[in-house]
């Protein structure tokens, strides 16, 4: 149970924020094209 | 209300505390909002019939009540605890998109101000220094890791609510398919409306998964002899109020004040700066609009990078090691950035991405830097305190940099040579903030809190 919570909670956070870091990316492969 | 107590929040024999930086994160990720206000800038300014300026306002006033708030608030967070401060944080920050769609919706511009910069910026405040204090308690061992990851969560922020204001400012708006589209009022009050939902939501999400520590408790294996013996670690703890009264509060206010008024000056200048070091004798830059975007998309990362990488290495290194590293080699990078520049893109870009990485560093090692000086007794509103040299510096960061280059010339026609003078203030203040930073030394046992009034207040639930 604790294992889920720890997974759950970072998964809540992490999650969105991979989404954000992955749309910067898309943006930053500009500078490099 | 009492299940907001400090007291009910004590965590159960076994308790997990990696599960705390998400629940600090949480609350960080959603008011780091407060970056992305550009994505509806323009539709604000066009809804209202306002200027840039009027529209901007309302980030200042934010800004600024960041600063205010926490300072004064502080101590009321290290009283009442975590939970009952991240749950006002989400009141105000919630209630700040509402009353500010409010205004939106009735083209009511003060009341935009009232309510994303006055309401808003409170519970950006609140929200900033909520997990600070708990933060340290949990990782004594590693307190700049902890706090650098929550801290990092104010920098990822705007990169989640960039790309998903737009979508829903997309979704709302019906002709977002035309040519030049710029989103219409309704659907930028429809976007506070979603944005006040959601970050509630989250923020009671950190609320109610926060927990502090039993009094007594330390990680296994933690043993605290370590971490006193370094130097400018102390094992005594000082009040706020005797806190601002000390020479080394201040010496790290003009630390903290120097790095962020360095970095602001290239962050809000960004897209336009990089354009500008490499424009031609025709008048046309080399680097496009959109590469210049993808340029400010990595500064977006290398800030929020630095804020969990310099921080989590300033746990071996020591603070006021890593403070050195961040103004110093800074000041060089900013030369370098001044006189070379202009050289090559690729100098330039990595420069700039170091030059940022530090500035987020100093934002997220500043707890732990408070920590060692003053102890963990009032961290929290320390911290507070502290973040007004942040509000000083978002005013005099643009200040400067706008202010040489209005000189200059007009937008558009500037070159790299325009931006020297302002580059150089910006070595100048480094070099300051160095030399303060050199003269950080242990706080003076005058200023410590006797024994008996700390009895239960640096350890477990109280004060965390």
């Amino acid at each position: 149970m604790k294992a889920v919570q720890l997974v759950a909670g970072w998964a809540l956070v992490g999650i969105p924020l991979a989404f954000g870091i992955y749309q910067t990316l898309t943006k930053v492969a500009a500078l490099f094209g | 209300m009492s299940w907001l107590d400090r007291d009910r929040t004590i965590a159960p024999p076994g308790f997990n505390r990696w599960l705390i930086p998400p629940a600090a994160l949480a609350v960080h990720l959603c008011i780091g909002q407060a970056y992305a206000t550009s994505v509806y800038k323009t539709a604000l300014v066009a809804h209202f019939d306002a200027s840039l300026v009027q529209i901007g306002v309302i980030f200042s006033i934010a800004i600024v009540m960041l600063g205010l708030s926490a300072a004064v608030l502080g101590t009321w967070v290290d009283t009442n605890g975590p939970r009952k401060a991240m749950f006002v944080a989400a009141l105000f920050w919630s209630g700040g998109f509402l009353v500010g769609s409010l205004g939106i919706f009735t083209d009511q511009l003060w009341l935009v101000y009232v309510g994303y910069g006055f309401i808003g910026g409170i519970g950006l405040g609140i929200g900033y220094i909520s997990p600070v204090s708990t933060l340290i308690k949990w990782f004594p061992d590693r307190p700049g890791l902890a706090t650098g990851m929550a801290i990092m969560g104010f920098g990822g922020g705007a990169l989640i609510a960039s790309p998903v204001s737009t979508a829903l400012l997309r979704f709302y708006d019906p002709n977002s398919g035309a040519a030049n589209w710029v989103a219409n009022g309704d659907s930028v009050g429809k976007l506070f409306l979603t944005l006040a939902v959601i970050y509630f939501a989250y923020m009671m999400f950190g609320a109610f998964t926060i927990k502090v520590p039993a009094a007594g408790w330390v990680p296994d294996g933690f043993d605290p002899s370590r971490v006193r013996s370094q130097a400018l670690v102390t094992k005594n703890h000082v009040s706020a109020k005797n806190a601002i009264r000390t020479r080394q509060f201040w010496l790290v206010w003009v630390v903290l004040f120097c790095n962020v008024t360095a970095g602001i000056g290239i962050l809000e200048q960004a897209a336009p700066m990089i354009q500008d070091f490499f424009r031609q004798n025709d008048g046309n830059s080399l680097v496009s609009a959109t590469v210049a975007g993808g340029f400010v998309g990595l500064l977006s990362l290398a800030n929020m990078g630095g804020r969990f990488i310099w921080s989590a290495t300033s746990d071996k290194t020591g603070r006021k090691n890593i403070y050195m590293v961040y103004l110093g080699v800074g000041t060089l990078l900013y030369l370098l950035l001044a006189l070379f520049g202009p050289s090559t893109t690729a100098l330039y870009v990595i420069l700039a991405f170091v030059i940022i990485s530090f500035y987020g560093g100093g934002f997220a090692t500043a707890p732990a830097y408070l920590r060692d000086l003053f102890g963990t007794f009032q961290v929290g509103a320390i911290h507070g305190r502290l973040l007004t040299a942040w509000s000083a510096a978002g005013i005099a960061g643009p200040l400067i940099v706008n202010s040489f280059l209005d000189a200059q010339g007009a937008p558009g026609e500037l070159t790299a040579a325009a931006y020297q003078p302002a580059l150089l203030t910006m070595v100048g203040l480094l070099i300051i903030g160095f030399v303060a930073n050199l003269f950080v030394r242990p706080v003076h046992s005058d200023y410590h809190e006797p024994e008996r009034s700390l009895v239960g207040a640096t350890t477990g639930e109280a004060r965390a």
